[in-house]
């Protein structure tokens, strides 16, 4: 509202919002005329990294943290966030890879039949979510231009608006394109006569001819949000100019080609020969980036309520990853600003050092981790002595305590490692394919054990004849063995000998039953899988009767049985998951705080403007919550704004003012005179006006009309 | 006065202009004729006007030499000027081309145009020995656009101003008097008929061949061609170009019996019997923009429904494009009826009703609302049916757990959706003034219902539910 309200907004309530009037200050730094716009300036970016590169995170604990554990949580967060971002856009660019080369192998080698249109057309199906569609274009253009002898030039909604802007855009782009920029605008003047107008496409042309050009690339990134009529008027001209200039087209879709086809008039679409390339969705993207960022060996994991509110963002209003990224990374930045135990999370043996080195005050502050906490409460809960002692030494013996942590963020890692291999053997184990974001929720909110998941896979087992059962346990060792790429897992047979030679000692007997069971010729079958109750009716003086009878088993099958039985048991025992949240320190890698990040993302600003204007003592400090909100102390707008809400759809001025002026003299008239109330209606009303709640009713001369209603 | 194009060269037109030997031949004497000012063809799409027009004006232009004359020709297509300025400076530019003149100055206007061309013509004459040396100017397509229309009535005078200038007009609808000059020679290009159609395509050899050789395809070619005629492109009064389209079409999924061996070439009216479908589905007019190349002949093309954006929007998208919907086909008197909770019927005013509400029942609009189209709608009544209908769509997915209206009214993220389907335009905004998102700008839904009830049943809602009528 002021000049210099983004300073003073920061730290609060400008002061000047309550003035009647506004003198303008001119900042003495602030130049006289603005900077001149160029184009492609790449000078502003340069400043931006010069400006990252200053500032430095706060220091926490009231100030007592040292300077070097700051130092070290900013560069921990600056090696962890650049890691993971890495690997992001290595997932990026990989998912756009397959439509790449197709896209470029279709501008390439198109060949248009006889008859068929006349302009080579790619429809790119994007999916809806719009700000992935730029990486994808940019993409596409650097691909093209590194592999056609011709100009790509990518089209914005916002760049063309009309048919003018649109053929300028094309030509501007495609001459800066050239290796040698001013010969091309030496050569595009023209050397014969006056110089062309800056829209006709003959420019292209020339461009075309002198840099004998293969392709003339147009894309299109946000097709929808063009007006259709421009688009049609744009391809029924390129298709006039189609036997000089070879165009190719690009349209980005992100609805469906038949609802594009739908809005193209009938004799632009004739001149299309198109040609649709799916992307791939960004649901599947989505699991392979969360792969990458849980994986066994970041520093840093989201807490199931985090991580699910991200999800439930994804499903419900953006579907994109750029979103999902950006959260990310706001919830790395605001782990290591916030968390001074978050210097813990380097690699095992500078833990290590830094735990040595830790001042005092993150002594205490783990002792207040409500994980030390429940690891105390465990230590002393069954009454042994020992242990109780143990306790005692950790809250009062600060070295004690170091050494433990030092111990039990070595021991994180490794339970950490097997709850992923574990995962990892459910998931393999498992037929269907089980959303991998939906077992990780499902094993950090500690209700993996014993869930649907593994009880399906045990109640499977029972049900298996003797070669599914071999094929799952060879697979189960194979991935204990070889590892999986998937959850970036290594072979573990070392650490697991155990479960493995119980697996291979099951496989033998069942092998053994099988083949025995092949040469006498009667299939093998548990007692689960068989139905071992026959149903025998009888009919006896005209009544029937029905009995069970147990069928008989052989003695293969119930060998079978007991292998089964005992193959469950071990597998029960092996999938067993503990919850990562109840580990000591896992405050240290766990980030779990919901509010931070939905204030950041999803802001609701109608919502909190209208709440603080109907009820202005929750975010105003200098109000008293306890006086009625219609009273002369109240802010003049927040009490027009009550009225308002009382009111119908449109509004008597004059009420409106006689009931405002009736509330402000109300209790003690001070020194209100009229003209001053008279201000302070108008301006509040001005607010009101500038909010968007109320105009000029059309249907009465002295009426407001109501135009937003609360709560919507 | 008169001099006669040679026959010999006109016959190598007409041989490439088959049925058109009448137009070429009267084209042709008018273009010759030194007084001709202004000639118009007309006719409708695909009738070879510019085709022919280039080829007479090509041969007329080399030919005439021996004839004591010299004609140059420039053609202007206008589709490709697209402001009026634009096509000033491009007749000039092409004008200088031909005749060799070295143009300097810019050409703003029209009658910078006339001075320009002045100059060229009288320069053209100082340079060629010849008695009498001739300009035609061709203006192609000029009444597609209707920003050159006006510039009409002065490119008809342009012969009158300039010695030794031939203005010929190619157009679609030559109407009474357009030219606003007496007198002007027309040229009219009929459509061609059945027999005709089938002897140009019968010059093009399909692709694939069939086994026969070209003979043989040829013969099934023609007779294939003469019964896409009749039982499609005859009633969608196709032009030649798009039946040519169409019968390339139907061609491979036409003859396919007969390359599988199921039938001989001779057996044409078994092919025909078998291929009946091709030419009872109407589909086949209007082609789709992807290119069926990619499908295997022979399957029939699967018919997409445009069911993509049901299954990619996220949630609230939906909801709120489906509540767009409901809030441009309902009329915002019965909102209270279909959306509030627990609403009682209006209650009826009772006492007997004055004189003017009867005559607003009398003058009630008799149109069903739902041939009228979709109705603008403010945005506000857009929300509240939203905030209606999230409370009865259900959460479905695997992170809707107690999804309420109070979590995300007024969010930011609800202005974000609303905003992103207005640039897919699946809303447009249908008011001019105020901001995007305000109250009151009012907007329409631009999908049809199809779409829209796939997107609400995706969502859980029953749209029937909700719509009058």
């Amino acid at each position: 509202m002021s000049v210099n309200g983004d300073t003073a907004s920061i730290s609060g309530i400008d002061s000047n919002d309550q003035q009647a009037a506004y003198i303008f200050t001119r900042h003495e730094d602030v130049p006289v005329l603005p900077a001149k716009r160029r184009r492609g300036g790449r000078s502003s970016i340069n400043g931006l990294h010069h400006d990252a590169a200053e500032i430095r995170f706060e220091s926490l604990m009231g100030g007592i943290e040292g300077p070097e554990f700051v130092d070290l949580r900013m560069k921990l967060y600056r090696e962890s966030w650049g890691a993971t971002e890495g690997r992001i856009q290595t997932i990026l660019e990989a998912a756009n890879e397959d439509t790449l080369s197709k896209v470029t192998d279709f501008v390439l080698n198109t060949t248009i039949p006889e008859g068929m249109g006349t302009l080579p057309t790619g429809f790119i199906a994007t999916g809806p979510s719009i700000a992935s569609q730029s990486l994808l274009f940019k993409q596409i253009a650097g691909r093209l231009k590194s592999q056609i002898n011709g100009p790509v030039v990518t089209l914005r909604s916002g760049d063309a608006t009309n048919l003018k802007a649109a053929l300028k855009q094309i030509i501007r782009d495609t001459t800066h394109q050239g290796v040698d920029p001013v010969d091309d605008d030496y050569m595009l003047a023209g050397h014969d006569g006056p110089n062309l107008l800056n829209y006709d496409l003959e420019l292209l042309h020339r461009y075309v001819v002198a840099h004998n050009s293969e392709r003339v690339v147009v894309a299109f990134q946000d097709s929808e949000a063009f007006d259709p009529v421009l688009l049609a008027d744009i391809i029924k001209l390129f298709d006039c100019w189609i036997d000089r200039l070879p165009f190719t087209l690009l349209f980005g879709i992100a609805t469906s080609v038949e609802l594009f086809h739908e809005r193209l008039s009938r004799a632009a679409s004739r001149c299309l020969y198109g040609t649709q390339f799916d992307v791939e969705q960004t649901s599947s993207i989505l699991e392979r980036v969360f792969q990458v960022i849980v994986g066994p060996y970041v520093p840093l994991r989201l807490g199931p309520n985090l991580l699910s509110s991200l999800m439930a963002r994804q499903h419900d209003h953006v579907q994109s990853i750029q979103v999902f990224t950006n959260s990310l990374k706001y919830a790395y930045m605001f782990h290591f600003y916030t968390n001074p135990l978050s210097i813990l999370t380097q690699p095992r043996k500078k833990t290590d050092e830094t735990i040595q080195s830790l001042q005092p005050l993150h002594i205490q502050t783990v002792r207040e981790l409500p994980s030390f906490r429940r690891l105390i409460e465990a230590l002393i809960g069954d009454g042994d002595k020992d242990r109780s002692i143990h306790a005692q030494d950790m809250l009062q013996n600060n070295s004690i305590l170091l050494k433990e942590m030092e111990i039990y963020s070595c021991m994180n890692s490794t339970k950490l490692l097997n709850l992923w291999r574990r995962m990892c053997v459910l998931t393999r184990s498992n037929k269907m394919t089980l959303s991998k974001i939906e077992l990780y929720l499902q094993a950090f909110k500690g209700t993996l054990n014993g869930s649907d998941t593994v009880r399906g896979i045990l109640d499977s087992i029972k049900h298996m004849a003797p070669g599914d059962l071999i094929s799952l346990v060879d697979t189960i060792t194979g991935v204990v063995k070889t590892g999986d790429s998937d959850y970036q897992l290594e072979g573990w047979l070392q650490d697991d000998q155990e479960f493995v030679s119980k697996l291979q000692d099951l496989r033998m007997k069942t092998l053994k039953l099988y083949d025995e069971a092949k040469k006498a010729g009667k299939p093998v079958r548990s007692s689960y899988a068989a139905h071992h109750k026959g149903v025998r009716t009888t009919v006896i003086a005209q009544k029937v009767q029905l009995s069970y009878e147990k069928s008989t088993l052989s003695k293969h099958d119930l060998e079978f049985t007991g292998v089964v039985d005992s193959l469950t048991v071990v597998l029960k025992e092996y999938l067993t998951f503990d919850q990562p949240q109840t580990w000591f320190l896992s405050e240290v890698w766990i980030t779990d705080f919901v509010s931070p990040s939905k204030d950041v993302f999803t802001p609701r600003p109608r919502h909190v403007l209208e709440n603080s204007l109907s009820n202005p003592s929750d975010k105003l400090p200098g109000c008293d919550p306890s006086v009625e909100i219609l009273s002369s102390s109240t802010a003049p707008t927040a009490i027009l704004y009550n009225m308002y809400l009382e009111s119908g759809s449109i509004i008597n001025i004059a009420d409106l003012k006689t009931s405002f002026f009736s509330i402000m003299e109300g209790e003690d008239s001070d020194d209100l005179d009229e003209k001053t109330l008279l201000m302070l209606f108008y301006q509040a009303l001005a607010e009101l006006k500038l909010l968007g709640m109320i105009k000029q009713s059309r249907k009465k001369v002295d009426h407001l009309a109501k135009s937003a209603w609360r709560g919507l | 006065m008169l001099s006669l194009p040679n026959e010999l060269l006109l016959s190598t037109i007409n041989s490439a202009f088959p049925c058109r030997q009448q137009i070429i031949r009267s084209l042709a004497i008018l273009l010759s004729l030194k007084t001709s000012k202004n000639i118009v063809l007309y006719g409708s799409n695909a009738t070879g006007k510019s085709a022919i027009a280039k080829a007479v004006l090509g041969l007329l232009s080399k030919s005439l030499p021996n004839q004591g004359t010299t004609l140059r020709h420039a053609i202007i297509r206008t589709a490709e000027c697209i402001t009026p300025r634009h096509l000033v400076e491009k007749t000039v530019r092409a004008v200088a081309d031909v005749v060799g003149y070295k143009a300097s100055n810019r050409c703003e206007s029209t009658s910078q145009m006339v001075n320009e061309l002045e100059k060229m013509a009288f320069w053209m004459q100082s340079q060629h020995s010849y008695p009498s040396s001739r300009l035609v100017l061709a203006f192609d397509g000029i009444d597609r656009q209707s920003m050159h229309t006006a510039a009409l009535p002065a490119l008809a005078k342009l012969a009158e101003l300039i010695p030794g200038v031939t203005c010929v007009f190619i157009v679609t609808n030559a109407m009474n008097g357009f030219l606003h000059a007496p007198g002007v020679p027309h040229i009219h290009f009929p459509s061609y008929t059945k027999a005709e159609l089938q002897q140009i395509l019968s010059h093009i050899v399909p692709t694939p061949q069939l086994s026969g050789g070209e003979g043989e395809t040829k013969d099934v070619w023609f007779r294939f061609c003469g019964i896409v005629w009749d039982s499609l492109s005859k009633h969608s009064s196709a032009d030649l170009v798009s039946m040519r389209s169409l019968c390339f079409r139907l061609w491979p999924r036409f003859i396919r019996p007969i390359l599988d061996g199921t039938h001989t070439a001779k057996e044409f009216s078994k092919v025909m019997v078998v291929s009946k479908y091709l030419f009872q589905d109407e589909a086949a007019l209007v082609p789709s923009i992807v290119s069926e190349a990619k499908i295997p002949i022979g399957t029939d093309v699967p018919r997409t429904m445009p069911h993509g954006i049901a299954s990619q929007l996220p949630y609230y998208s939906r909801l709120l494009l489906v509540a767009a919907y409901f809030a441009s086909h309902n009329k915002p008197a019965t909102d209270q009826l279909f959306f509030m909770k627990g609403a009682a019927p209006k209650r009826r005013k009772k006492g007997g009703g004055t004189a003017k509400t009867r005559t607003s029942i009398s003058n009630h609009r008799k149109i069903s609302r739902k041939l009228l189209g979709p109705q603008a709608f403010i945005m506000e009544r857009m929300l509240a049916i939203f905030s209606a209908i999230l409370a009865d769509a259900d959460g479905r997915g695997k992170y809707a757990k107690g999804r309420a209206f109070g979590d995300v009214a007024g969010s930011s993220d609800v202005q974000m959706a609303i905003a992103t389907l207005m640039s897919l335009r699946l809303i447009i905004k249908t008011s001019n003034s105020g901001d995007v998102l305000e109250g009151t700008s009012k907007y329409r839904v631009a999908v049809n219902w199809d779409v829209i009830r796939a997107v609400a049943r995706s969502v859980g809602v029953e749209p029937e539910d909700y719509l009058e009528e």
